[in-house]
């Protein structure tokens, strides 16, 4: 799962390299518009461990701030699964918020709290938080009635034995759903380092970006996608031990 | 079966005429065409004089139909030259340098600003940045990868400073630090930022100075209107036409007995500013455009591009020298 992750992403960083190659040969453009393999490969020896040094600070915020997500969206998503008036309100709040462009945020938070660490964390825990409440949401306010029925039935139903179930009921989008936040996660800290912080990878794209050098943002942007898929294909590998873990408890066979 | 064919040939025909586009965006347009002139940021009182030279009837009055486009952050000049999108354009000395080092064919046609905009502000409650050597101990802000970082770290160079005797701390874009006193010098555009913060803090009582690196011998070049070797081989005629409109309408617009004409038009494409601070801005430009009334408006001053060269140099924001002197085409200050 990992190394398919990484090839994908291979496969297609070098599709783009090969288009924006032939448009500035087609078009005759120089390396300050477009940059040639020779520069893309000088840039990459001169900047490459230093991105991934920036993208590793990226990624440790993008990790924080998904636990948080996550945290938060099954706290927010098991008080909400009932079909009650709290229930109802934080459904109806999570759908309309999740609306709003949080991205349009991120001025007032820095200019609130700085740019430091607090800035970058709230931002990417805010971008993946919505998406993630929507599908806990969903999961958790879902019934498993033919299971669900016998536990009600005998009067064994608790609440912590509900969300299991429809937890393991669902593993398998959630698993997907975690793993799809990281992406969301990675670039709402991307972005918020980009707007304003003085670390991590958006901020190094800000500076390529300001002395318009495309070779350094295509090398950014290798780094950023090796280790993003790389860190992806760890969530999805840890997803499906969880599930074979818990579809072969101890002693058991496999279902 | 023939449901398919017809399929098939409207996906090729759309695929035909995507082509045809992308490569009619990049053929340069030609004279007799509108003639896209691209400025390097977005409408105020700093690009007074590309703002008459449209609205005020100069390009017209000299036979060229020009679009003056705003700029912005994502906008470059240079590149789209080569992409073919403008025929003019406005960039600062280090865009041109950094492009003729990666091989752009750009040409210097009039270095608009004599004066680099690019100044700090610091409160007049602060000991007063006489010499280089004041700067030691001070809390700077600097854009890091932006011109302001290059330009402070050459002073510092020449105070005989380090990056340990001053605290550094990175810019963004609101001046929230800066108003909190949090950083005591901060990088401004003197006649736009600089003209808005000095009226805020006037507002709650603070007095202001500016620091100008070239009162210290640093003369980093800012914004120069730019064209294209190719364009200016193949249609000399009407880049002498254009330099000589725009330059007019510079000449118009920073001669303070045209101010409120100017100010009128200025206002028709800047509608966020204040009045009074549009009427401070333009003040504050004309000594950037025109320091006295013998300077010719848009002359190359060949001396502050070859030290912007060798300061890029060691800087390392390029690696070898570009001989820069050999594109600036337009006339030369007299040494």
């Amino acid at each position: 799962m990992l190394f398919r992750r990484i090839y994908q992403f291979l496969i297609v960083y070098c599709l783009g390299v090969v288009g924006l190659l032939t448009v500035k040969y087609a078009a005759g453009l120089s390396n300050y518009v477009i940059p040639g393999l020779a520069l893309i490969f000088d840039t990459a020896h001169r900047m490459l461990a230093g991105y991934f040094l920036d993208v590793l600070n990226t990624l440790s915020v993008t990790v924080l701030g998904q636990m948080i997500s996550i945290f938060m969206a099954f706290f927010v998503g098991i008080i909400g699964r009932k079909s009650s008036w709290a229930g109802s309100f934080i459904k109806v709040m999570a759908y309309n918020i999740q609306a709003y462009p949080i991205v349009a945020l991120a001025p007032i938070i820095f200019i609130l709290l700085g740019d430091g660490f607090l800035s970058r964390l709230l931002i990417a825990s805010m971008i993946c938080y919505f998406p993630l409440l929507l599908s806990v949401l969903g999961i958790m306010a879902s019934p498993i009635k033919d299971i669900e029925h016998f536990y009600i039935a005998t009067g064994r139903m608790r609440w912590q034995l509900e969300v299991k179930i429809r937890a393991f009921e669902n593993l398998n989008k959630l698993t997907t759903v975690i793993a799809g936040s990281a992406t969301l996660a990675m670039a709402g800290t991307i972005v918020a380092e980009f707007i304003a912080a003085d670390q991590g990878i958006g901020y190094s794209i800000r500076i390529a970006l300001y002395q318009s050098d495309l070779a350094r943002i295509l090398v950014a942007l290798f780094s950023i996608g090796i280790i993003i898929s790389v860190y992806q294909g760890i969530l999805e590998t840890v997803g499906e031990q969880m599930k074979t873990k818990w579809f072969a408890p101890k002693g058991g066979d496999l279902i | 079966m023939n449901q398919k064919i017809k399929i098939d040939t409207v996906i090729r025909a759309g695929l035909m005429v995507l082509c045809m586009m992308l490569f009619s965006a990049v053929t340069p347009a030609v004279a007799g065409d509108t003639l896209n002139y691209r400025l390097k940021w977005l409408f105020n009182t700093s690009v007074a004089g590309d703002i008459i030279a449209d609205t005020g009837g100069f390009f017209k009055n000299a036979g060229l139909d020009v679009s003056v486009n705003e700029g912005g952050a994502g906008k470059n000049a240079i590149k789209e030259l080569e992409l073919g999108y403008a025929n003019f354009g406005v960039a600062s000395a280090d865009q041109v340098i950094r492009a003729l080092e990666k091989g752009a064919d750009v040409v210097v046609l009039a270095q608009l600003f004599q004066v680099n905009p690019m100044q700090w502000i610091y409160r007049s409650d602060q000991p007063e940045i006489k010499g280089l050597s004041d700067l030691k101990g001070r809390h700077i802000g600097v854009t890091f990868g932006g011109n302001d970082e290059t330009i402070m770290n050459t002073l510092l160079a020449k105070a005989g400073l380090t990056s340990k005797d001053v605290r550094i701390s990175s810019v963004r874009f609101d001046f929230t630090p800066f108003l909190k006193k949090e950083v005591d010098v901060w990088p401004v555009y003197r006649n736009s930022q600089g003209v808005i913060l000095e009226d805020r803090l006037a507002a709650e009582g603070e007095q202001v100075k500016f620091f100008n690196p070239a009162d210290y011998g640093v003369s980093f070049v800012a914004n120069s209107v730019v064209t294209s070797g190719t364009m200016m081989k193949k249609h000399p005629e009407t880049v002498k036409a254009f330099m000589t409109a725009l330059l007019s309408a510079w000449e118009f617009a920073v001669n303070p007995a045209n101010e409120s004409q100017v100010l009128a038009q200025i206002k028709k494409k800047d509608k966020g500013t204040k009045d009074d601070i549009r009427q401070k801005q333009l003040k504050a430009t004309r000594p950037l455009i025109k320091p006295d009334k013998g300077t010719k408006i848009g002359t190359i001053d060949v001396r502050a591009w070859q030290q912007t060269e060798r300061i890029m140099v060691k800087e390392q924001q390029i690696m070898a020298p570009v001989d820069v002197t050999s594109r600036l085409v337009g006339p030369k200050k007299q040494s």
